[in-house]
This record gives C-alpha cells, structure tokens and sequence, in this order.
C-alpha cells in the first residue's frame, strides 16, 4: 500500500535527479523541438521510451541527416549498458511482485539506478520506494522537455555545464563505493576500458564496454585471489 | 521529423530499451544464483559509475590544445571528489559540480 513514509523517503531521494533532469530536459525540449518535434511527441519519448542520452541523440542524428536505421541502432546499441543495471537489481526485487518489479524494472536510468542500488546496499530501502524514486525523476525528466519544446529558446541554458551535474552525481556515487581492491579495480578497469573505446572509435559502446572490463577484471581477480588464498 | 518517421523511431527504441531494463531482472529473479554470478553483480556499480564518468570526463586528444580548457572539467572533478568524501550528498555534489564547472570555463 501507498504510504506517506515510502513517498517521502523517495522524494528526499529524487530530488538530486529532478533538479538536473530539469537543468538537461529544457535543453532536450529545445533540441526536439528544433526538429520539428511537439510537446505531445515529447511526452510520448519522455513517458515510453525515457531515455536522457536517447532522447538527445535522435534529434541530433535526425540533424545531420542519418537514416532512421542508423539512428535506431545508434541509441539502442548505447542503451545496452541498462542490461547491467537490471541484472544488477536482480536480487533486490527477490520477493517483490511482478508488476512492481516491472514497472520499477522499465523506468530505470543511470541516476536512478545509481541512487536505487546505493540505497539498496545501505539497507533500509524497497522496490516500492525506487519505484517512486523512479517516477519523481521520470515526471520532472518529462514536464522539463515539454517546457523546453513550448518555451524555445526563450531559455537559454549552457548545456555543457548543467550536464555536469548528472557527471556530479555519477562521481558522487563512484566515490561512496566500499574501498574494496575488487571495486577498486573495477573502476579502474571500467575507466580505462571507457579510454580505449573511444580511442578506437567505439564512442556508442564506449559505457557497456567499459563497465563489463571492469567487472570481468576485478571478477578475475578476486577469483585467482580466493585460489592462492583459500 | 513527420509523425511516421517519428513512429517508427519511438516504436523501436522503445521496444529494444524496454527489453534491456526488463529481461536481465526477470531472467534472473527468483532463481538461487551462484557465487560467482552474485560476485559479478556485486561488481556492477562501481564499474558503471566509473564507466559513466569516464565517459562523461574523458575523451582522447582532450589536450591537444594545452591542458587549458580541457583541464577545467578535471578540476570540477576533483572538486566534486573533495565533496563527495567531504558530505557523501548527491544534492551537494551535484550544485558544487555545476558551480565550479561554471566558474572555471569563465577562467
């Protein structure tokens, strides 16, 4: 049942998230609507699809003239990388419901997943809540994009610095992790991996990539460590 | 972008996103899972979230102009490190973030 705590607690959760979705929605809505996009389609992205480095690509791939193929196989090959959040939440919608773990499942992004997962780890926490983390973050995600398709550039926000809040978050969450040598190497794995994809031109895979680098390096390790050490 | 062009393109990226968030949890759910297979698991968030700023902070030949302006988004960085071992807040990293990020590109 719906009760005032679970609101609360996921609202004091979200609000990280809503404030940057706001800050990079209105952008968004700005870019759809330079394609030509209205506020309904927008709500339409933002309510099926709901995907922030999705809904940035299309109207910039539709910009440079690239086939409708190539921009569904461009976003949907850089959305791979939400199979590893999923697999991830896994054991912590053991005993949830099924329409609660689907509707929690289906609108998961990287914020989301990130302040989910942490919480999850801390103890405390439910599917029900990050549901709600979820749709918070979903609902200001959306009502911004609309506000940028309906105001234009009447606004004018620098782009390359609001993002910096979502990175802000990201190294926030890195930062929080358990000092482990396994998590260590993870991360050091997954940043170098991220590197070398780009160098070779793999920028769309660049995140998967990296992060399952990460997993299987620190994976190998502790394995050969648990070995040598029994 | 017309309305058909827009169908086909909502269609499919929804459709290809809704199955990477849902399978993997479903596929998994409910079955007793080996160590190693919770081990790996265990590994993914501190690899996404490296992968994620990475991706967001790194880029190859960043610096072939000099260290200068590229360096600004590194030091945001460090900055919010400091803040976030300093406060562990989402809310503060995230203002901090943008703050410094801002006030550097104005250098």
């Amino acid at each position: 049942m719906l009760s005032r705590t679970v609101l609360r607690d996921a609202f004091h959760a979200a609000v990280p998230i809503m404030l940057g979705y706001v800050a990079i929605g209105i952008p968004c809505g700005i870019l759809c609507d330079s394609i030509g996009l209205n506020a309904i389609q927008v709500l339409i992205l933002s309510a099926f699809f709901y995907s922030g480095a999705g809904q940035f690509m299309i109207p910039n791939m539709f910009l440079t003239g690239a086939p409708t193929a190539s921009i569904i196989a461009s976003v949907s090959l850089v959305n791979t990388r939400q199979m590893l959040y999923s697999a991830s939440l896994a054991p912590e919608c053991e005993g949830a419901r099924k329409r609660l773990a689907f509707l929690f499942a289906a609108t998961v992004t990287d914020e989301s997943y990130g302040v989910s997962i942490a919480r999850f780890k801390e103890g405390g926490w439910s599917v029900d809540r990050a549901l709600w983390v979820n749709l918070f973050s979903q609902t200001s995600w959306a009502l911004s994009n609309v506000v940028g398709v309906l105001v234009g550039s009447l606004i004018d926000i620098p782009l390359q610095i609001a993002s910096f809040a979502m990175t802000s978050i990201f190294i926030c969450l890195l930062f929080t992790q358990r000092l482990t040598s396994p998590n260590i190497i993870a991360a050091v794995f997954a940043i170098i991996g991220v590197y070398a994809c780009k160098a070779l031109g793999l920028s769309g895979a660049a995140i998967i990539l990296g992060a399952v680098l990460g997993v299987v390096c620190a994976m190998a390790f502790t394995l050969i460590r648990q070995k040598v050490r029994p | 972008m017309s309305w058909e062009e827009f169908w086909i393109i909502f269609g499919c990226c929804a459709v290809t996103m809704l199955i990477c968030r849902v399978a993997p949890l479903f596929l998994l759910k409910g079955r007793e899972l080996p160590s190693t297979v919770t081990l790996a698991l265990n590994l993914i968030p501190p690899a996404a979230f490296a992968a994620l700023v990475a991706n967001d902070v790194l880029n190859p030949g960043m610096f072939a102009q000099g260290f200068w302006p590229a360096g600004a988004i590194i030091i945001a960085s460090l900055v919010v490190v400091a803040v976030a071992l300093k406060t562990k807040s989402l809310l503060l990293c995230a203002v901090s973030g943008v703050v410094a990020y801002g006030l550097l590109l104005l250098v």
